[in-house]
C-alpha cells in the first residue's frame, strides 16, 4: 500500500485573482497546441503559404494584374487570399473544433467550473488560445507582405504602414469571427470530429455554392451568405477597391452579428451545462 | 457553520428539486445520504454556486453563495464521474488545476507534488492520465480537490468502481482529510457504512427536504438498553433458559435481544457454559444508518413515488 | 461434478494479458459472492460462463454443461452486465420484453413475463417511461428484471448494486434472496464487500486469475492461521482475564487498548469461542461486550490479497 503521510500539510498563502488564472489557462492551453505536430504543422504552413504568395504576388503584380494601380488598394489582394479561407478553416478544424469539445467529451469542464473562475473566464480563455493562433493566417501575412514591400522599395512606408494597419483591423475581424464561430461549434458537440465538419461546411459549404448560385440566377444578395465574400466586401472595402458585388456596410453587419451572436449562444450553453450527474 | 441556508429552493420548471430546505450544518464530517430524487445533487450544485436559487439563500462557510467565486475558492470538489484530462500527465493536471484555482506556478507544481505523494500516486505522475487505472484516477481526483488546500471538501461517491483495496485506501484518505483540524468534508454516497465510518454528522434528504439530520451517535443510538447477543448453538433453549432466569429476551434477525439488567452479562456466559454453546459477539444494539435511512424514507414516502 | 460451477485448470489470455490462469474452483450452490481486485478476473470468467468466450486450456462447466455454443444452455442463466446503458429510447417494459423476444417468447407470453419480473423489481410504477429517464438505481433494477423473466435456473450478476441508492439496494438484495430461496442459484461479483456478506456466507476469492479461497467466509477465516483472529472484549478487569485466557495454548497475544478493554488474538478461533463461557464463568469475571472485528469478508480479503 502506498503511503499516507501522517500529517497533512496545509497551505497559507492567499490566491492569486482571476486574471492569473485565466492567463494560467491560456498559457497552459496554448503550450499544448504548439506541442501537437497536427497544430504546429497547419500553423507553420498556413503562416507560411499565406506570407509567401502574397509576397509573390507582390513581384508579380505588375504582370498578372497590369491594371491594378500602385497604391493602397493593392494590398486588397493579399487579404483577399484564397488560401487564408483554406488555412483558417484547417485550423479551426485541427486546433479549434476540440477546445471545447475535448473538455466536454472528458468532462473536464466539471473540474474548470468547480474552481473559481466563471464561464466567461473560460470562454475567454479559450478564445484567447485559438485567436492568437488564427492571427497567424489572417494577420500576419498581411502585415508581412506590407513590410516586405516597404523593405524593398515597392511601396511608400506610408502606403505599407497605412496597409498594415488596415491589415490589422480587417484581420482583425477575420479573426474574430472565426474565433467565435469555431469555439460555437466546439461547444456543441462532444466529438471534436463533428466541431471541424461543421467549419468546413461554413466556410467551403457556404462560400462555393453562394458564388455558383449567384452567378446563375444573377443575384448577388445570395453572396450574404457565405462569411467569406462579407469578408471579401469588407477588406475590399477596407483598402479602397472596387465593389465586390455586395455592399461592405451590410457584410460589415453580418460579420460583426454572427460574432457577437455565436458569442453569446455559446455562453449561454456554456452555463447550462450541467456539471454534476445525478 | 458550515452550511447555513434559510428557505432554500430551486425550482426546474415543474419539479421542486431543492424546497424550501432550511438547515444549519455544523463543521466537521457530514454525510450527505438521500435517495436519488432528493436533491442531493441540486443542493451540491446550490452550494458551488453552480446553479442560482429559486428563493432562499444560502451561507457556505460564511459566505453567501451569491459569491460564487468566493465559495469556490474555499471548495475543493471530488465528482463522480470521470473528469480527468485525458492527454496531461498526473502531475501537470494536479498543478494546472491548481493554477486556475490561483496558486502561482511554483507553488502549484510544490502542492502537486505533495499531495500526489499523499494519495498514494508515485511515479504514474508523470505519465498521462489515460494510461491510468481506475484506482489511480480516482486518486488523481482526490489529489485536484485538495491542491489548493480547501477548507472544504465535497466528495461525490469517491469510490465508485474501485475493488476493495483501493475502497479502503479511499477511504483512509477521506478519513485522515476529515479528522484534519480546520477541514471540514461533505460525503456524499449511498453507501451508508462509509458514511457511519467517516462522518460525526449526517444531513437525510428525500424530496427537496430534509428529513433528519444530527450527530450520527445520537441518531443511532436506538435502545441503549437492549443487547444484542450472537449466539452459535441452540438458540431456543438459550432463550429460554434466559427467561427462566427472569430476563426479557427474544430472537431477532441478527441474534438475540435481550433487556439490560444486573448480572445480564454474567448469566449470558453461565448459560452459554452450561449448554456448550458459542457467544460471538455481545453488545449494543446499535441501529445501522441504512436502517434508519429506510425507516425516514419510507415514513415520507409518497404514494407512487 | 456437484458444483453448479466447475472450473478445472482454466486459462484465457488475450494475448499476453492475463485473464484466467489455471483456474481451478467448484461453487455456485444458492448464492455465491465472487470477489476480487480489479484485473483478477472476474468479467473473463462471467464471459467464459455465459459462453461468449471459450478457453484456451482447461475445461468449464455451468449445471453441468459446457457453456461455448449451447443455446439452450443460455435459456437457463439470467445475466446482468455490469454496463450501464441501456437503450434509451425504450421503456422499462419495453426493454425487458424486447429482449424476451429476441429470446424467442412468444409477444403475448413476453408481454405478461416482462411486467411480472418489474413488478418482482418494484419498478411497476416507473415501467412505462423511458429508461434514459432512470436513477442508476433503477437501471440496476431493469437489468435485473430482464435477467429474471424468462424463469432462469440461474443469474449471474456483474456488480448489480454498482451506484445504486440505499432503497435500490435493499430492494435488489431482497430480490436476490427471495430467488434463492426458491431454488435458483446467484453468482453476483462486486467490491462492496458488506453487501455480499448481507445475502450469503459464500465467496469465491480471485486475484490474478486464480481461485486463492471457495467456501464460507468464517471457515475460510479460521483457516488463515497466518492472521490470528482478534477479538475484542469489554471487561472492568482485562489483565485479569488475560491471565485467565492465557491457560488456551491457541492464544497468540493479548493488548490492552483501553483501560476496559483486552484484544485477544487466537490462532483457533472456533476452540477460543468454545472454551470461553467456562472461563467467564469459573472465574466470574465481568464481561460485558464482545465482538471480533476480524471476522469479516474484508478481513479475508485483505489478509489473502494484501
Amino acid at each position: 500500500m502506498s503511503i499516507t503521510l501522517p500529517t497533512y500539510s496545509r497551505l497559507e498563502i492567499p490566491l492569486l485573482g482571476r486574471r492569473q488564472r485565466v492567463q494560467a489557462i491560456i498559457a497552459t492551453g496554448l503550450r499544448k497546441e504548439l506541442r501537437r505536430p497536427a497544430a504546429i504543422v497547419v500553423t507553420a504552413l498556413g503562416a507560411a503559404f499565406t506570407t509567401i504568395t502574397s509576397i509573390v504576388l507582390l513581384f508579380f503584380a505588375p504582370f498578372l494584374l497590369p491594371g491594378q494601380a500602385h497604391d493602397l488598394t493593392f494590398f486588397a489582394l493579399p487579404a483577399s487570399n484564397g488560401f487564408v479561407l483554406f488555412f483558417v478553416s484547417l485550423m479551426a478544424a485541427v486546433i479549434g473544433s476540440g477546445l471545447i469539445a475535448d473538455d466536454m467529451q472528458s468532462m473536464a469542464f466539471t473540474l474548470y467550473l468547480s474552481r473559481p473562475i466563471t464561464q466567461s473566464d473560460y470562454l475567454l480563455a479559450k478564445a484567447a488560445i485559438l485567436a492568437p493562433l488564427i492571427s497567424m493566417v489572417t494577420i500576419l501575412p498581411l502585415i508581412l507582405t506590407a513590410l516586405v514591400a516597404a523593405l524593398l522599395g515597392l511601396f511608400s512606408w506610408t502606403i505599407a504602414l497605412e496597409a498594415m494597419g488596415i491589415s490589422l483591423v480587417v484581420g482583425g475581424l477575420l479573426t474574430l469571427f472565426y474565433t467565435a464561430v469555431t469555439l460555437f461549434l466546439s461547444s456543441l458537440t462532444r466529438r471534436k470530429g463533428i466541431a471541424a465538419a461543421g467549419v468546413f461546411a461554413v466556410n467551403f459549404g457556404l462560400t462555393i455554392p453562394a458564388g455558383i448560385l449567384a452567378s446563375q440566377i444573377n443575384n448577388p444578395s445570395i453572396l450574404y451568405i457565405a462569411p467569406w465574400n462579407n469578408y471579401l466586401a469588407v477588406a475590399g472595402a477596407a483598402f479602397g477597391a472596387s465593389g465586390t458585388g455586395i455592399d461592405w456596410p451590410q457584410a460589415l453587419v453580418i460579420l460583426l452579428g454572427v460574432t457577437v451572436l455565436a458569442g453569446i449562444v455559446t455562453y449561454i450553453r456554456m452555463k447550462a451545462v450541467e456539471v454534476i450527474s445525478g | 457553520m458550515l452550511v447555513e441556508t434559510a428557505g432554500l429552493t430551486k425550482v426546474f420548471g415543474e419539479v421542486r428539486a431543492v424546497d424550501d430546505l432550511t438547515v444549519k450544518i455544523p463543521d466537521g464530517a457530514i454525510g450527505l445520504v438521500g435517495p436519488n430524487g432528493a436533491g442531493k445533487t441540486t443542493f451540491l450544485r446550490l452550494l458551488l454556486s453552480l446553479l442560482r436559487p429559486t428563493a432562499g439563500t444560502a451561507k457556505v462557510l460564511g459566505r453567501d453563495i451569491e459569491d460564487g467565486l468566493a465559495v469556490r475558492e474555499r471548495i475543493g470538489y471530488m465528482p463522480e464521474h470521470d473528469c480527468l484530462i485525458p492527454d496531461m500527465t498526473g502531475v501537470g493536471l494536479v498543478s494546472y488545476m491548481g493554477r486556475v484555482s490561483g496558486l502561482d506556478r511554483d507553488t502549484a507544481m510544490s502542492r502537486s507534488h505533495d499531495v500526489l505523494q499523499f494519495v498514494g500516486v508515485e511515479e504514474e505522475r508523470y505519465r498521462k492520465v489515460a494510461e491510468y487505472s481506475t484506482g489511480m484516477k480516482q486518486k488523481v481526483k482526490l489529489a485536484q480537490a485538495m491542491v489548493h488546500d480547501p477548507q472544504l471538501y465535497i466528495f461525490d461517491e469517491p469510490t465508485t468502481g474501485l475493488d476493495p483495496r483501493g475502497r479502503s485506501e479511499m477511504l483512509d484518505l477521506v478519513g485522515t482529510i476529515a479528522k484534519s483540524p480546520g477541514r471540514n468534508v461533505i460525503l456524499s454516497s449511498h453507501l451508508l457504512p462509509d458514511v457511519e465510518t467517516i462522518c460525526k454528522y449526517v444531513v437525510i434528504l428525500d424530496g427537496g427536504h430534509q428529513i433528519a439530520a444530527g450527530e450520527l451517535s445520537q441518531l443511532l443510538s436506538g435502545a441503549t438498553d437492549r443487547l444484542r447477543i450472537d449466539v452459535r448453538g441452540d438458540r431456543d433453549a438459550f432463550v429460554r433458559l434466559l427467561k427462566d432466569a427472569d430476563f426479557d429476551a427474544d430472537i431477532g434477525p441478527s441474534g438475540l435481544h435481550v433487556s439490560r439488567k444486573p448480572g445480564l452479562e454474567a448469566a449470558v456466559f453461565e448459560t452459554a457454559k452450561s449448554l456448550g454453546a458459542e457467544v460471538r459477539y455481545m453488545g449494543k444494539e446499535i441501529r445501522s444508518l441504512e436502517e434508519l435511512f429506510l425507516e425516514l424514507v419510507a415514513r415520507t414516502e409518497k404514494p407512487g413515488a | 461434478m456437484n458444483g453448479v460451477v466447475e472450473a478445472a485448470g482454466v486459462s484465457k489470455w488475450y494475448g499476453e494479458v492475463l485473464g484466467l490462469n489455471a483456474f481451478t474452483a467448484s461453487f455456485g450452490k444458492g448464492i455465491t459472492g465472487l470477489v476480487g481486485p480489479n484485473g483478477a478476473g472476474k468479467s473473463t470468467l462471467f464471459k467464459l460462463l455465459i459462453g461468449q468466450l471459450h478457453s484456451d486450456q482447461g475445461k468449464i462447466t455451468l449445471l453441468g454443461e459446457n457453456p461455448w455454443n449451447n443455446v439452450p444452455l443460455k435459456r437457463r442463466l439470467g445475466y446482468c452486465p455490469e454496463q450501464n446503458q441501456l437503450y434509451g429510447w425504450l421503456t422499462g417494459q419495453q426493454f425487458v420484453e424486447t429482449l424476451l423476444r429476441l429470446d424467442g417468447m412468444p409477444a403475448t407470453n413476453a408481454r405478461n413475463e416482462a411486467t411480472a419480473a418489474l413488478k418482482v423489481v418494484g419498478l411497476s410504477d416507473a415501467a412505462q417511461r423511458p429508461t434514459r429517464g432512470y436513477s442508476r438505481g433503477m437501471r440496476q433494477r431493469a437489468k435485473l428484471a430482464q435477467a429474471l423473466a424468462h424463469d432462469p435456473e440461474i443469474l449471474i450478476l456483474d456488480e448489480p448494486l454498482s451506484g445504486a441508492d440505499p432503497a435500490a439496494r435493499v430492494h435488489i438484495l431482497q430480490t436476490i434472496s427471495d430467488f434463492a430461496k426458491d431454488g435458483g442459484h446467484v453468482l453476483m461479483s462486486t467490491h462492496v464487500l458488506y453487501e455480499i456478506e448481507r445475502v450469503t456466507n459464500n465467496i469465491v476469492l480471485i486475484h490474478n486469475g486464480k481461485a486463492i479461497a471457495a467456501g464460507n467466509i468464517h471457515a475460510i477465516r479460521a483457516l488463515i492461521d497466518t492472521h490470528p483472529h482478534a477479538v475484542r472484549i469489554e471487561t472492568s478487569k482485562p489483565r485479569q482475564l488475560a491471565q485467565a485466557l492465557a491457560r488456551m495454548e491457541h492464544v497468540v497475544s493479548f493488548e490492552f487498548p483501553a483501560a476496559d478493554t483486552l484484544l485477544v488474538r487466537t490462532r483457533k478461533p472456533d476452540a477460543f469461542y468454545k472454551e470461553l463461557p467456562q472461563i467467564v464463568s469459573d472465574t466470574r469475571l465481568d464481561v460485558r461486550g464482545l465482538e471480533s472485528p476480524d471476522d469479516s469478508l474484508d478481513a479475508v480479503f485483505r489478509y489473502l490479497v494484501g
